[in-house]
C-alpha cells in the first residue's frame, strides 16, 4: 500500500475504512508486547496522534453517546419546529401550573405556557450561550496564556497581572454594571461579557500547562533541529498542554449556561419574550412546591447538556493521550 | 591531530539573577560556564566530565545553539556560529545534533516514533525528498537496532534503552557531523548502558561522527573518549588524552575525582588510596578568587588565592615529554597515580 | 542470624495483570555484616526491602508467601503497631532521595528529635540536644547552628547525611539502604559511603545495601545477592563473586561495565531487555538473554545450587560458568 501524501489528518484516516481497521487491529495486538519480537506487522500507513485519536474516538461509546446528544441539541436549536409544533409564547394563564396532559407532556408553567415547547425553544439561547462563551473563552484564554507562557518576558508579566485584576472582578456585579447599558435583547452581549470575564481562568491554566510542557527535553530537541517557534508551539507544546484546558472549559460550559440564567433573573441577561432555560428555571423556582415539573424539565435539559459536553471533553482528552490506549 | 571541526574559545555563559516582577534589577549572576576552550577533531570523541553544577550541560546547550553565550566563540569548520540567526543558523543545526540524558522527557509522548524520527526531514525538507522520508525513517530505526515496524508506536511503549535509541535515530536523521551527547546513558540500566555505548561507537565509525560526550561517570568516559576535559565550576581544569588524564593526572581535583570512583574489584579496596575532599562545591554565583578549586584543595597556598592558574602544561613538566606533560590549571601540579593498576585478568568476554 | 528472609513472594495486581515482583527470595544478614543486593530496575530488589520493612503499598502489592525473621520474630506476622515499634528503633531505612524523604516544613532538628520523643519518650529539649549530637556524628559542619535549618537549605550530600543520622538515631540493629548514593556526585558519594561504613563498624549493625552499582558493591560489601526477575540468581562472598561469577547474568554485568583502570575495546552487552514481570519467561527467567542457554533452561527452573558452603548459583550450568 504505497502512499505519498501527508501522514496526518483525521479526515483521510477516517476514510480509509476496512483496510485501516485491519491494520489497527494487528497493531493493537503487537502493542501489547512492547519490546517483544515484533516485525510481522503489515505495512500500514503511517499514523499520527490525530488519526489514532480519531480511530479511538469512533469506538468509544462515551464519545458516540455524548456526540449524539450534542448533535440533537444543535438540531433542535437550529430548527425547534422539528419536534414541536407549539409556540413558546402562546400561554394560557388558566392552565398555569397544570401537570402533564395529552398534547402537553411536560405540563404548564406559572404563566400557563407549555413547558415542553419552551424547553425545546430554550435550547437555542442556552446552547448558544454555553458553546459560544466556552469557545470564546477557550480560544482567547489559551492563545493569550499559551503565548505568554511560551515567550515569557514582559508580555507574560503584564498578562499575569492583568489576569489578577480580572479575577478580582465579581462576576454578578460586573454583569449588572456592564450589561445594564446594553439594549439589544440577543445572546451576544451576554456571550461577550462571559468571554471578557472568563478568559483569565483558561489563560492561567494554559500558561501553566505550556510552561510545564516547554521545559521538556523534546522541546529542546525540536529547537536543536531548527524547528520554528510556531512548529514547536503547535506540534510539541499544544498537544501536551491542551488536556487541562479541555477539562476546565467543558466544566465551565455548564457554569456559563447557569450564569446566563442568573443574569436573566437579575434582569440584565435575556429578557422576555426571549426564551432560555435560564429564564425558565429562575421563573419556575419560586413555585417548586406547587409545580416542580416546570423547574424539572428545563433543569434536566441543562444537566444533560452539561453532562454531554463534559463527557465529550473527557473522551477527547483521553483519546489525545496515547498512554491510555 | 586531524583538522579541528569545532573550536571553542573563551566560552562564557552567565545567567543574571534578577529581582522584581515587572521591572527587573540584576543582583548577581550564576556563572555556569566561565571561560572554556577546547577543540574537537574530525572523528574524535571529546569527553567532558565533572560533577553536577560544573557547567558541562550548559556547554552542551551552547554547542547546540540552544542558548546564546555571554561571551566567547564557537567555530564550526572555521565559521563562527554563536551569532547566527535565521537560515544560516538552521543550516548549522543540521551539522550539530544532540542526544539527551532523559529518555522519558526527550521524546514527545504524543508523537509516533515515525513522526519523531521524521520530524528533522519536515523541518529540513531539503535533506530528503518527500517521497523518500518514510523509507529513511525505517532505515534509521534499523540503523539504531530497532524494528522498522515500530514507526506507528508511541514512546511510552518502549523501555528506556529503546527510547534512547529512538533519540539517537532522531539525532542522526540529518547526517550531522557532530553529536553532542549529554549523559546519554546515565538513566539506563547497566546491561542496557553497554548496548547503547556500543551503538554510539558503531555509529561513529559508520557515519564518521565526532562526539562531545558529556558524563559524570568517569569509567564510561574513559571507555569512549579519545580526549578528556575535566570541568570544575564552569572551567576545564585539566585536559589531555585518556591515558594522560586517567593514568597520569596532575590536577588535584582530577586526582580526587578519580580516587573517589568505586572500582568494581573488591581486591582493590584494601590498597587503594582515597582522596576524600572536604567541604562543598562553592556556589557558582560566588566563585573563589584565584584558583576556583582552592577552597577544597589540600595543596592550596597563598598564591592560589591571588593568581588564576592558566590551563597550560605546568612549569614542572614543560620540558619533559612524558604523559604528565599535558594541560593542567594548577600552580602546584604533580603527577599522582590514583587509579589502581592491576593485571588485566578477566578482560571483557 | 539478625535477619532471615525465607521464600518471600510479592506480587502486584495492576489493570493489565499480575506482576510477580518477588518470586521466592531467601537471604540472611548477620550482625556487623554488609549484604549488597544487586539488581537492575525491575529486579525486585527495592520491593524485597519494602516487604521486609513493612512499608510496601498494599494494595496493589501483596505478600503471597514467605517469612521474614528479624531477631527471631516473624515480622510478617506482627501487628502493625508492633511492627511500627520495631521499625525505626531496631530496623531502619535510608532512601535514595533524601529531599523527598525528609519533611520540607519541619527543621532537621525537629525531625531528628522526633525519633527520640516518639520512641524514647524524651523531652523536646533533650531530643534537640541529641539531634545536634547526631548531626555532629555524621559530620555536618556547624551542627549546633544548622539544627534549625530546613531540608532544602542543605546540599544533596548533607541531606543524605541527615537521612543517615535519622536512620541511626536509635542505634538500630539493621539498616536497609536503598540506593543511598545514587543521586550524589562521585566525590560526595565517596564521603557518604565512607561515613556509612564507619558508623556500621562503630555500632556493629547489619547493613543491607540495595544498589545497581557494581563499583559501590565492590567497595563496601561482604556478601552479594544478585537479583534478576524477582529471584536471587547468585549469592556469594564479594571476593569470590568478582573473581569468578557462577551465573551468566553476573558475568554479563561484570563484563558490560566500562572500567576506570583500562581502556576497553567493545563492551560486552547482554542482549535483549530485562523481562516484563507480568510475563516472566518459563524455566530460567534469564534464558532468552543467556549466551549459555540450552533446552533445559527453557523448561526447568534452576534451583539455587550450592557452589560452595557459602555460595549459591541458580544456573543449571554454574560449573561451566565458573570455569569461564
Amino acid at each position: 500500500m504505497p502512499e505519498q501524501h501527508e501522514p496526518d489528518g483525521a479526515v483521510s484516516a477516517a476514510g480509509m475504512g476496512g483496510a485501516m481497521d485491519l491494520a489497527a487491529a494487528e497493531a493493537a495486538t503487537l502493542e501489547r508486547t512492547p519490546g517483544g519480537p515484533g516485525g510481522a506487522g503489515p505495512r500500514g500507513r503511517p499514523r499520527s496522534l490525530w488519526s489514532d485519536a480519531w480511530r479511538d474516538l469512533r469506538r468509544n461509546p462515551v464519545f458516540l453517546g455524548s456526540a449524539l446528544v450534542i448533535l440533537f441539541l444543535v438540531l433542535i436549536s437550529l430548527w425547534p419546529s422539528l419536534i414541536t409544533s407549539g409556540n413558546p409564547l402562546t400561554c394560557d394563564l388558566a392552565k398555569a401550573q397544570e401537570g402533564s396532559q395529552p398534547g402537553h407532556p411536560f405540563g404548564f408553567d406559572g404563566q400557563g405556557c407549555d413547558v415542553y415547547t419552551r424547553t425545546v425553544y430554550g435550547a437555542r439561547a442556552s446552547v448558544t450561550v454555553g458553546v459560544c462563551a466556552t469557545l470564546g473563552v477557550a480560544v482567547l484564554g489559551s492563545v493569550l496564556g499559551g503565548l505568554a507562557g511560551f515567550f515569557g518576558g514582559l508580555g507574560d508579566a503584564v498578562l499575569s497581572r492583568l489576569t489578577d485584576v480580572f479575577f478580582a472582578i465579581p462576576v454578578v456585579l460586573g454583569g449588572l454594571v456592564l450589561l445594564s447599558v446594553v439594549t439589544s435583547n440577543t445572546v451576544w452581549p451576554v456571550v461577550g461579557f462571559m468571554v471578557l470575564l472568563g478568559w483569565p481562568q483558561i489563560s492561567r491554566i494554559a500558561r501553566g500547562a505550556v510552561i510545564t510542557a516547554r521545559q521538556n527535553d523534546y522541546v529542546q530537541a525540536a529547537r536543536a533541529l531548527g524547528a520554528s517557534p510556531a512548529r514547536i508551539l503547535l506540534r510539541h507544546i499544544a498537544p501536551n498542554a491542551v488536556a487541562p484546558v479541555i477539562v476546565v472549559a467543558t466544566i465551565a460550559l455548564g457554569t456559563y449556561i447557569a450564569l446566563e440564567a442568573t443574569l436573566s433573573y437579575l434582569g440584565v441577561g435575556l429578557k422576555p419574550p426571549s426564551v432560555s432555560w435560564g429564564i425558565d428555571i429562575s421563573a419556575a423556582s419560586p413555585y417548586i412546591r406547587n409545580a416542580p415539573h416546570a423547574l424539572l424539565w428545563p433543569s434536566g435539559a441543562l444537566a444533560i447538556t452539561v453532562l454531554a459536553f463534559i463527557m465529550l471533553g473527557d473522551a477527547v482528552r483521553d483519546a489525545l493521550d496515547p498512554r491510555l490506549r | 591531530m586531524a583538522e579541528p571541526i569545532l573550536e571553542v574559545s573563551g566560552l562564557v555563559k552567565h545567567y543574571p539573577l534578577t529581582r522584581g516582577i515587572l521591572f527587573k534589577k540584576q543582583t548577581g549572576a550564576v556563572k555556569a560556564v566561565d571561560g572554556v576552550d577546547f577543540t574537537l577533531a574530525k572523528g574524535e570523541t571529546l569527553g567532558l566530565v565533572g560533577e553536577s553544577g560544573c557547567g558541562k550541560s550548559t556547554v552542551a546547550r551552547l554547542l547546540c545553539n540552544l542558548e546564546r553565550p555571554t561571551a566567547g566563540s564557537i567555530r564550526f569548520k572555521g565559521e563562527e556560529i554563536t551569532r547566527l540567526s535565521g537560515r544560516a543558523l538552521k543550516a548549522v543545526r543540521r551539522n550539530i545534533q544532540m542526544v539527551f540524558q532523559d529518555p522519558y522527557t526527550s521524546l514527545n509522548p504524543r508523537m509516533t516514533v515515525g513522526d519523531i524520527i521524521g520530524e528533522p526531514f519536515e523541518i529540513h525538507p531539503e535533506a530528503a525528498p518527500r517521497g523518500d522520508r518514510r523509507r529513511r525513517v525505517r532505515e534509521l530505526l534499523d540503523v539504531v537496532g530497532l524494528d522498522p515496524e515500530y514507526v506507528n508506536r508511541y514512546p511510552h511503549q518502549f523501555s528506556g534503552g529503546q527510547r534512547q535509541r529512538i533519540g539517537i535515530a532522531r539525532g542522526l536523521a540529518l547526517r550531522p557531523e557532530i553529536i553532542v551527547a549529554d549523559e546519554p546513558v546515565s538513566a539506563l540500566d547497566v546491561s542496557v548502558q553497554a548496548q547503547v555505548i556500543n551503538l554510539l561507537e558503531r555509529l561513529q565509525a559508520e557515519f564518521d561522527l565526532s562526539y562531545v560526550f558529556i558524563a559524570h561517570d568517569l569509567s564510561i568516559v574513559r571507555h569512549i573518549a579519545d580526549r578528556v576535559g575535566v570541568m570544575y565550576l564552569g572551567r576545564i581544569v585539566e585536559t589531555g588524552s585518556d591515558t594522560q588524564i586517567y593514568d597520569h593526572p596532575t590536577h588535584p581535583y582530577t586526582q580526587a575525582l578519580l580516587s573517589a570512583v568505586p572500582v568494581p574489584d573488591p581486591a582493590a579496596r584494601e590498597h587503594r588510596e582515597r582522596i576524600i575532599l572536604t567541604g562543598e562545591v562553592p556556589s557558582p554565583t560566588d566563585i573563589p578568587s584565584g584558583c576556583r578549586f582552592r577552597t577544597r584543595c589540600w595543596k592550596a597556598r597563598e598564591r592560589c588565592a591571588l593568581e588564576v592558574p592558566a590551563l597550560a602544561v605546568p612549569e614542572a613538566f614543560r620540558h619533559t615529554s612524558g604523559p604528565a606533560a599535558h594541560d593542567s590549571a594548577c600552580h602546584f601540579a604533580e603527577e599522582k597515580q590514583v587509579v589502581p593498576v592491576e593485571e588485566h585478568g578477566n578482560g571483557p568476554g | 542470624m539478625l535477619l532471615e528472609v525465607r521464600d518471600l513472594h510479592v506480587e502486584f495486581r495492576t489493570r493489565d495483570g499480575v506482576a510477580r515482583a518477588v518470586n521466592g527470595v531467601s537471604c540472611q544478614v548477620a550482625a556487623g555484616e554488609t549484604l549488597a543486593v544487586l539488581g537492575e530496575s525491575g529486579s525486585g530488589k527495592s520491593v524485597t526491602a519494602q516487604a521486609v520493612l513493612g512499608i510496601l503499598d498494599m494494595p496493589p502489592g501483596r505478600i503471597t508467601a514467605g517469612e521474614v525473621f528479624f531477631r527471631g520474630r516473624d515480622l510478617l506476622k506482627l501487628k502493625e503497631d508492633e511492627r511500627r515499634r520495631v521499625r525505626g528503633a531496631e530496623l531502619a531505612m535510608i532512601f535514595q532521595d533524601a529531599l523527598s524523604a525528609l519533611n520540607p516544613v519541619l527543621s532537621v532538628g525537629d525531625q531528628l528529635g522526633e525519633m527520640f520523643v516518639v520512641h524514647r519518650g524524651m523531652s523536646k529539649r533533650d531530643a534537640r540536644a541529641r539531634a545536634v549530637e547526631l548531626m555532629e556524628r555524621v559530620r555536618i559542619p556547624g551542627a549546633a547552628q544548622r539544627v534549625r535549618d530546613y531540608p532544602h537549605q542543605f546540599s544533596g550530600g548533607m541531606r543524605q547525611r541527615i537521612m543517615i543520622a535519622m536512620a541511626l538515631a536509635l542505634e538500630p540493629a539493621l539498616v536497609i539502604a536503598d540506593e543511598p548514593t545514587t543521586a550524589l556526585d562521585v566525590t560526595v558519594q565517596a564521603q557518604v559511603m565512607d561515613l556509612l561504613a564507619e558508623l556500621q563498624r562503630a555500632y556493629t549493625m547489619g547493613l543491607v545495601l540495595i544498589t545497581h552499582d557494581l563499583g559501590v558493591v565492590a567497595d563496601v560489601a561482604d556478601r552479594i545477592a544478585v537479583m534478576y526477575a524477582g529471584r536471587i540468581v547468585e549469592s556469594a562472598p564479594v571476593h569470590a563473586l568478582y573473581k569468578a561469577p557462577a551465573h551468566p547474568y553476573t558475568r554479563g554485568l561484570l563484563d558490560s561495565i566500562p572500567r576506570l583502570d583500562r581502556k576497553g575495546r567493545e563492551l560486552y552487552a547482554i542482549k535483549g531487555l530485562p523481562p516484563n514481570l507480568m510475563r516472566i519467561p518459563s524455566g530460567c527467567a534469564f534464558h532468552p538473554r543467556c549466551p549459555m542457554a540450552r533446552d533445559v533452561c527453557r523448561t526447568d527452573e534452576p534451583p539455587l545450587h550450592a557452589v560452595d558452603e557459602d555460595r549459591g548459583s541458580a544456573c543449571h550450568f554454574w560449573r561451566e560458568c565458573l570455569d569461564g
